[in-house]
């Protein structure tokens, strides 16, 4: 005990100062949390996914809760990359962290205009590509859901984008490994894993399904498992890094990403429920670190391959 | 941040009144509410969001069991620990030019009591009507009473009761169900009055992020956590509710 932990972890060139970021769509544009936590703390923040024009999301209702979880349909609504790098970027510019933005398209064209724009924005760390959204009925998950149209996808990104790649993968698919390959053979720098699943509620007096868009994707505590198991999987299929995201409300959870195989996690709907519990997690882990005598988190990764 | 519950009753049928510690910090205006974590597991997992009902040394908080996340509320007993974050939201604006009318549906008469309170407190008037299903629904000892049933005071809706006091020069504050809030929509439209409803949704977060209470409005979609709950009911398209 007493001895410093090294929490550390390198992504593509960046210097990760611990494996805790937030999860795309749960963390607003970070500004929103500025008074819960130190966001210098964290790992790094991923801002709500953007695309080329603002967009208003679905009609309500769109959120509905589930045993230890819920299912959103918000219909990627954002303000646009554009209002995005003038009215919000240069309020979270100065904390000293990595900032990842998350792009949506609705075709290759849209992603590689988003990929041009945020390319030129310095305190953009990282671009994380959304091609696993249930919500949306054009693009989205038909991307990713086809190898062929990631493959295609990434390439073109990578060839207009000097920041490390990462591409956000849908678990709603009956193998997420030649996915994952998909991005890798196209040069992704990271792949991050899962995105929600695709689930339905339904009011059994109205006979309707809750959400207004009918479906939408779950998250939360109940799918961990879920995504522990595809990082598990992914890890042993591919060489570049993996993002452990879905369901992670403690230490323990992110920790369980981790030996599966991820080099980072992102915390996600766990911030609605308890806005500082990134920096819980942080503590956590450094807590196991020290009990466990080990010095530096990274080696854990993968451990339980082992 | 965790507190702890002073006391925990039911008050009428499926009603109870938690009375939550008060810290010196906390302070809110009529209108706000508070997210609440039932208890510390993740089950259920969202905090349940509340209008303020009371303010002193006790945060109160005016609750209707109608499910799971509620009815373990109900269970909690005093000297339990909460964890409550808040408060939250824009509240109520008082204005002393109008004929101010308090219109409450059911459990909507929550943020309507604060607000009644901070009104008395400025010694300023103003008329309160409250509606209820039935007699054994009713939590509040003053103002003018309908119940649907006719068990109690007026019989038949609210609106009803009150449709006559309203005037050009009212100033309306209404929460209640949906129904209720779009016939007194349309009547201030009517009677070219003002009016301030609070309004209700499934939220996650309660700060604006997790976009989940989306309300269509005149200017787009606004959040019913961060943008209201309190909003100029001419902002709202009651067509789309």
């Amino acid at each position: 005990m007493g001895k410093n932990v090294n929490l550390t972890c390198k992504v593509a060139n960046l210097i990760f100062k611990n494996p805790v970021l937030t999860a795309s769509g749960t963390f607003g544009y970070g500004v929103e949390y500025e008074k819960h936590l130190d966001l210098n703390k964290l790992g790094g923040f991923v801002v709500k996914g953007l695309s080329i024009k603002e967009r208003s999301g679905n009609n309500p209702p769109r959120i509905v809760e589930t045993p230890c979880g819920m299912l959103n349909a918000i219909g990627l609504q954002n303000i646009g990359v554009d209002r995005f790098l003038k009215e919000k970027l240069p309020k979270i510019a100065k904390f000293n962290t990595h900032i990842i933005a998350n792009i949506y398209g609705t075709q290759i064209d849209e992603f590689l205009e988003l990929a041009e724009k945020l390319n030129n924005a310095e305190r953009i760390s990282a671009i994380e590509v959304n091609v696993s959204c249930p919500n949306v009925r054009v693009g989205g998950m038909l991307f990713g859901k086809d190898p062929n149209m990631v493959f295609k996808l990434t390439s073109a990104i990578k060839k207009v984008s000097d920041k490390p790649i990462i591409i956000k993968l849908t678990p709603n698919v009956s193998d997420i490994v030649s996915i994952a390959k998909a991005a890798e053979s196209a040069g992704a720098d990271a792949v991050s894993l899962i995105n929600t699943i695709a689930g339905m509620v339904i009011d059994v007096k109205s006979k309707k399904p809750v959400l207004f868009n009918k479906i939408g994707g779950l998250s939360g505590p109940a799918i961990y498992p879920v995504g522990v198991k595809m990082v598990y999987e992914v890890y042993h299929a591919v060489k570049i890094p993996v993002i452990g995201v879905g369901g992670i409300y403690s230490a323990d959870i992110a920790l369980q990403y981790m030996i599966a195989g991820a080099m980072l996690v992102e915390v996600g709907t766990a911030n609605f429920v308890q806005p500082n519990i990134t920096i819980e997690i942080i503590k956590g882990m450094e807590e196991y670190a020290k009990r466990e005598g080990i010095s530096n988190i990274s080696d854990i990764i993968g451990s339980c391959c082992k | 941040m965790q507190l702890q519950i002073v006391s925990n009753k039911q008050v009428s049928k499926d009603t109870y009144l938690i009375k939550i510690d008060n810290p010196e910090v906390f302070d809110a205006y009529p209108g706000q509410f508070v997210m609440v974590r039932v208890n510390n597991y993740n089950y259920p997992l969202l905090r349940r969001p509340f209008s303020i009902y009371n303010l002193s040394n006790t945060i109160d908080l005016l609750y209707r069991k109608v499910g799971e996340g509620t009815s373990m509320l109900s269970l909690k007993k005093p000297g339990d620990s909460i964890d409550i974050l808040g408060p939250l939201g824009n509240g109520f604006k008082i204005k002393s030019d109008k004929k101010l009318i308090l219109i409450g549906g059911g459990i909507g008469i929550a943020p309507l009591c604060f607000l009644k309170k901070k009104i008395d407190e400025r010694k300023m008037n103003c008329e309160t009507y409250f509606g209820f299903n039935s007699k054994d629904e009713i939590c509040v000892d003053y103002g003018n009473i309908a119940t649907i049933d006719g068990s109690f005071g007026y019989k038949g809706n609210v609106v009803d009761m009150a449709i006559d006091k309203i005037e050009e020069n009212s100033l309306i504050y209404a929460c209640g169900p949906t129904i209720m809030l779009k016939k007194l929509a349309l009547l201030c439209h009517e009677k070219k009055c003002n009016m301030e409803v609070s309004l209700e949704s499934r939220m996650a977060c309660g700060m604006g992020v997790c976009l989940g209470c989306a309300v269509e409005t005149k200017n787009g979609m606004s959040l019913v956590c961060s943008d209201g709950p309190v909003f100029d009911y001419k902002d709202i398209l009651w067509e789309k509710m």
